[in-house]
């Protein structure tokens, strides 16, 4: 909300600067968004009148004018604008004038010729963006007048009002809080309140949930036309553009107490006013132009005929007040807030009046309201109001009162406040005690603080006015036993780190994707488009596309991990999973060394094997890769690793494989329980043999693995393959066989082994390879 | 033979120090030393040298013998000395180091690791909850009117069930009071979702970091010491922090907290909420739990939240929160 620093004083005689006056209002928790000036506050600058212009002798460009500044002697003012005639009034700058940019205005000389002074622009005041050329006022403007009872300064103070105080969304609800934060007094606008008077045939209420109470002033032999320069220029501070005298009543009325009111041409109106819910369907055509389609929740104002207004929302095109209006009908009413929201929202129609109501207004200012605006239009628009406000419904409850333990509010603040310490800021903010002793008091709270209802309310009262800063902070609490949401966190720490030291970057993509392909996964009612309206169920996606993006970048090699959730519409919805992804040369061209080879599959079921020691793989089909291993923990199956499918990587940008991997976190976790525990290194040396087979292509290690393994060798310790050739020219080895070289490592706990025991383990094994898988050896 | 062995130790310590190379040298050994060499075929001459004399004869023999080994042996250090010293001084060491491969931490996660670092300092212990909330944790439990505009459809992410995605991690204070009696004392990163449309301020996917602390006896004072150690430690001991009245449903009385500090560039940003759970909430956990472990007359808690997405960016002077989310590996490895 926009408050005007002139305005404002007119209900709290405030002496402070501006600056405190923000330090006040930010301390109270008003937060002051933004701070402009308004007007023109130059001393020295006052209204000119231009008597002759005639052309500069040295300069094209230039003129030399001679202007009535209002004292007895015409000035010669040197000028380079063009935009004006002989007789116009325009700001003149005159010598000891200090314009902005610490621009000081002396007597001088500009080519030549004397200039006493300067005509101004409105930029050069400030006025104005920009500017060209003169400001030209209007011919009725006063020669000599200073420019700043023209432009009268002020000052004007966006404050951001939180949803809990709708007594802030007036001038005279922001002076209270001044006033109780820096001891000024308040003083509210007299009115002179009027008798009231139920009156069915002029306002009735169909829906006494929607609208507990309505009013309405008639007033007759008004003169609607502009309003006066003071109401319209406030209204324009506040960001309210002017109407007309009534309408414009209304708005200031509206800033200055925080109740809306709308005015209807009586002339318009058929039949008393009825608030009820409009029926399915019905038309409204607004005051923004539009025309809205009711339903039946909605609450309108209407007459016999048709519905003149949405409730606390927008008045109706035909019911309002113009040009021609004689007549008013000026209401003044409590509408529901929930109603006002669901309307407001339903018909997407936000208004300054909707904004008010839908917070709650104060329903003691009801008819102050009505009293204040009646007032201001007699004053400004003339007119006699009907002596009675007709109404109908009743005010809902107008006081109550809340207590306040004080050693409870002493406890909550951790601050030793004496009781009266406790019961003055209380005071300030216009709360009654009505009762009490030592432990407690009773307070009876003004209408307008509808969200002091409980203790704590209280209490915030306190502290908000006592200061936060009286309160000396502490650290307490015991010490805190490991979570598992520590452990996991610990976990994942660890596994970031482990994996930034084999060359891999932390990524962060979005949960929330496009719809996948394929697969299961849960979707959002109302997302914000097609690119994120599922939650993903992988992080495999968002790891492809920012490798897509750090490739067209001119990445060669990329090696990406994420730790995030993914979803699923399974009974473990979301699980916390490792996804890495990685492509390019190992290791890029240095001085020293040639550019590696591209990484494949094996380098990431690798880094998978350090992460997670024990864990085995098995081929598997996944839509995803091309080639894919199922990752199994323990007994579980935790995750995939695998290679693009070709088209894939090359939809990436990628010129070699793509291999990326997923792995849940509680898996990594588990597999590295346990690690830690002594396990003696060899005392006796190990003896390798390599060993080279030829055998077909299609046959794999594993069954060579798997024969070795099975063997039941009681020396042999590990085989490691370390070769394999194969040459499609059929030239050094058939094109159908390959060459297989591995290493089989023996070792005994107890000795050293001799030759001819390991020789003979190694022709055994030769053996049952040969006679299980048709292997040949070379010697 | 004496002579011999005079003349043949002369000649062969000439060609000791004459050999300038390694097989120059071996070229040396054998000629002297060799099965046939010079010292042995000498050596042979003993069977000629009367009885008398073969003592003083083996003797400087032996001697000769000695001498050339360790002139030798002298020769191969200091040729291999001088080898060494040659392929040492070869090393253009104006040639540029060859970095391990290493990759980097997200900057929001190292920040939120920080972070978590001070507050276990304090003794907060981690606690977590899942992305997918009902209504209930994420507003209801929260003391959130029914009407308020956060469960709008235009702000809030929901599933087809009427399940939505948590608009704050506030939802993990809930989730842990009931699963456990108080005290509690925990800490709650995690990612939180808006329906705001993307641009250089906003993702619609954030991280907030969520705290919480409840026992007998917790006052504003605890709350205000914890978050003023909390941001000391992490801006700076010089840091200004300020406590302004703020509302939020679910505390009271509320702050917001700004922090002006040279990281930040001397000026105020608000970084955090935070104040005293409000009584509504533990009635709605004593509700829910069907007992009075948390009565308000009881107990009292504070609860904090702050965004580590607008903190990374102030921090590390990040312009585009899109940034924090592009992967671009140039980006990452800057931090």
């Amino acid at each position: 909300m926009k408050i005007s620093l002139s305005w404002l004083k007119e209900f709290v005689p405030y002496a402070g600067t501006t600056q405190e006056l923000d330090a006040v209002l930010t301390r109270a928790g008003l937060e002051v968004a933004s701070l402009e000036t308004h007007g023109a506050d130059f001393p020295n600058v006052v209204v000119g009148q231009i008597l002759e212009s005639n052309p500069h002798p040295n300069a094209d460009r230039l003129s030399v004018t001679r202007v009535d500044d209002g004292s007895k002697h015409p000035r010669q003012i040197v000028c380079g604008a063009k935009n004006y005639q002989v007789g116009d009034k325009v700001p003149v700058a005159l010598p000891g004038a200090v314009l902005p940019g610490d621009f000081k205005i002396k007597v001088g000389k500009l080519r030549g010729v004397e200039s006493e002074g300067m005509l101004c622009s409105a930029k050069e005041l400030r006025l104005a963006d920009d500017a060209d050329g003169l400001l030209i006022l209007p011919s009725a403007t006063k020669v000599g007048a200073p420019i700043s009872e023209i432009f009268p300064p002020d000052t004007v103070l966006e404050v951001e009002i939180t949803s809990n105080r709708p007594d802030w969304l007036s001038l005279t609800g922001i002076a209270r809080e001044v006033a109780a934060n820096s001891g000024e007094a308040f003083a509210e606008p007299s009115v002179e309140p009027a008798p009231t008077r139920e009156n069915a045939a002029l306002a009735r209420i169909e829906d006494p949930v929607g609208c507990p109470f309505y009013s309405v002033r008639w007033i007759r032999g008004v003169t609607v036309g502009p309003s006066p320069e003071w109401l319209a220029r406030r209204l324009e501070a506040a960001g309210l553009r002017p109407i007309n005298n009534v309408v414009d009543v209304t708005n200031y009325v509206m800033l200055e107490l925080g109740q809306p009111l709308h005015a209807f041409d009586a002339a318009k109106v058929a039949g008393g006013i009825v608030v009820r819910r409009a029926s399915e369907g019905e038309i409204l055509p607004a005051l923004d132009g539009r025309e809205y389609a009711l339903r039946s929740t909605d609450l309108v104002i209407a007459d016999s005929a048709r519905p003149l207004a949405l409730a606390g929302v927008m008045g109706g095109e035909g019911s309002g007040v113009t040009g021609e209006t004689t007549e008013i009908l000026l209401e003044s009413a409590y509408f529901d807030a929930p109603g006002v929201r669901a309307t407001a929202r339903g018909l997407n129609l936000h208004s300054d009046s909707s904004y008010r109501f839908e917070r709650g207004v104060n329903p003691a200012g009801v008819l102050a309201a009505s009293n204040r605006a009646a007032q201001l239009i007699v004053e400004i628009a003339g007119g006699t109001p009907d002596e009675a406000i007709a109404t109908a419904g009743a005010l809902p409850q107008l006081e109550w009162s809340v207590a306040l333990r004080y050693a409870t509010c002493r406890a909550l603040l951790g601050l030793a406040l004496e009781n009266r310490e406790i019961d003055a800021p209380l005071a300030k903010l216009g709360l009654d005690k009505v009762g009490g002793d030592a432990e407690s008091a009773m307070w009876r709270v003004p209408a307008f603080r509808g969200d002091l209802t409980r203790e704590v309310d209280l209490i915030e009262e306190v502290i908000r006015l006592v200061g936060i800063e009286r309160i000396s902070g502490r650290v307490s609490g015991g010490p805190a036993h490991a979570s598992a949401a520590d452990v996991s966190y610990d976990a994942a720490m660890d596994l970031r780190r482990a994996l930034v030291g084999m060359g891999f970057s932390e990524a962060r993509t979005s949960t929330l994707v496009a719809r996948p392909a394929r697969g299961d996964f849960l979707v959002l009612r109302n997302p914000l488009g097609d690119e994120q309206c599922a939650l993903r169920s992988s992080l495999i996606g968002g790891l492809s596309a920012a490798v897509r993006r750090n490739l067209n970048l001119g990445a060669a090699t990329v090696r990406l991990f994420e730790l995030g959730r993914v979803f699923a519409s399974a009974a473990e919805e979301e699980a916390t999973v490792l996804g890495l992804i990685a492509t390019g040369p190992r290791a890029p061209r240095t001085w020293r060394d040639a550019e590696a080879a591209e990484i494949d599959l094996f380098d990431l079921s690798g880094v998978l094997e350090a992460i997670a020691p024990g864990a085995e793989f098995e081929k598997t089909n996944d839509a995803r890769f091309g080639l894919a291993l199922e990752v199994r923990i323990g007994d579980f199956v935790s995750g995939v690793v695998g290679q693009l499918t070709p088209g894939a990587a090359r939809a990436l940008g990628a010129r070699g494989p793509v291999v990326a991997a997923e792995l849940r976190l509680d898996a990594v976790q588990a597999a590295s329980l346990g690690k830690g525990a002594f396990i003696p290194s060899p005392r006796f040396p190990a003896v390798a043999r390599d060993i080279a087979a030829v055998l077909p292509r299609s046959l794999a290690f594993g069954e060579i693995q798997r024969i070795v393994r099975a063997s039941g060798e009681p020396l042999l310790a590990d085989i490691e393959p370390f070769d394999i050739f194969t040459d499609d020219s059929g030239a050094k080895l058939p094109a159908d066989r390959k060459s297989l070289a591995f290493s089989l490592t023996f070792r005994s706990p107890e000795r050293t082994l001799t030759a001819d025991e390991v020789n003979a383990a190694c022709d055994r094994l030769r053996g049952r390879l040969r006679d299980e898988l048709g292997i040949e050896f070379r010697e | 033979m004496e002579a011999q062995i005079e003349s043949l130790r002369a000649e062969a310590l000439a060609a000791i120090t004459a050999a300038r190379t390694a097989p120059d040298l071996a070229a040396v050994r054998l000629k002297y030393l060799g099965r046939t060499g010079a010292i042995p075929l000498l050596s042979e001459g003993m069977r000629d040298v009367p009885k008398e004399a073969k003592a003083s004869v083996g003797k400087a023999l032996n001697a000769l013998r000695a001498e050339v080994t360790s002139a030798l042996e002298a020769g191969d250090r200091a040729l291999a000395s001088a080898a060494d010293e040659a392929s040492l001084a070869e090393v253009d060491l104006t040639l540029p180091g060859i970095a391990p491969l290493r990759g980097s931490i997200h900057p929001l996660t190292q920040l939120l690791d920080r972070a978590v670092r001070i507050f276990r300092r304090m003794g907060f212990a981690l606690a977590d909850g899942p992305d997918i909330e009902t209504e209930w944790h994420c507003f209801d439990a929260l003391n959130t009117p029914p009407h308020h505009p956060a469960r709008n459809e235009l702000d809030t992410f929901y599933l087809p069930d009427g399940r939505l995605l948590r608009t704050h991690t506030s939802t993990v204070q809930i989730r842990t009071m009931e699963g456990q009696p108080p005290p509690v004392r925990i800490i709650a990163p995690g990612a939180a979702y808006r329906r705001d449309e993307v641009d250089a301020t906003h993702l619609a996917q954030f991280t907030q970091m969520e705290g919480l602390y409840v026992a007998e006896a917790v006052s504003v004072a605890e709350l205000k010491g914890t978050l003023e150690f909390f941001f000391q430690e992490l801006f700076g001991t010089g840091t200004d922090i300020r406590f302004r009245p703020h509302f939020f449903p679910f505390t009271e009385p509320s702050f917001e907290i700004d922090i002006r500090t040279a990281a930040l560039g001397e000026r105020w940003m608000e970084l955090a909420g935070c104040g005293m759970v409000d009584p509504a909430v533990f009635e709605a956990m004593c509700d829910r739990r069907r007992d009075r472990v948390y009565d308000p007359e009881t107990v009292t808690g504070f609860a904090f939240g702050f965004g580590l997405d607008r903190l990374a960016m102030n921090l590390t002077g990040v312009p585009d929160i899109r940034m924090l989310v592009e992967n671009d590996l140039r980006f990452l490895r800057q931090f």
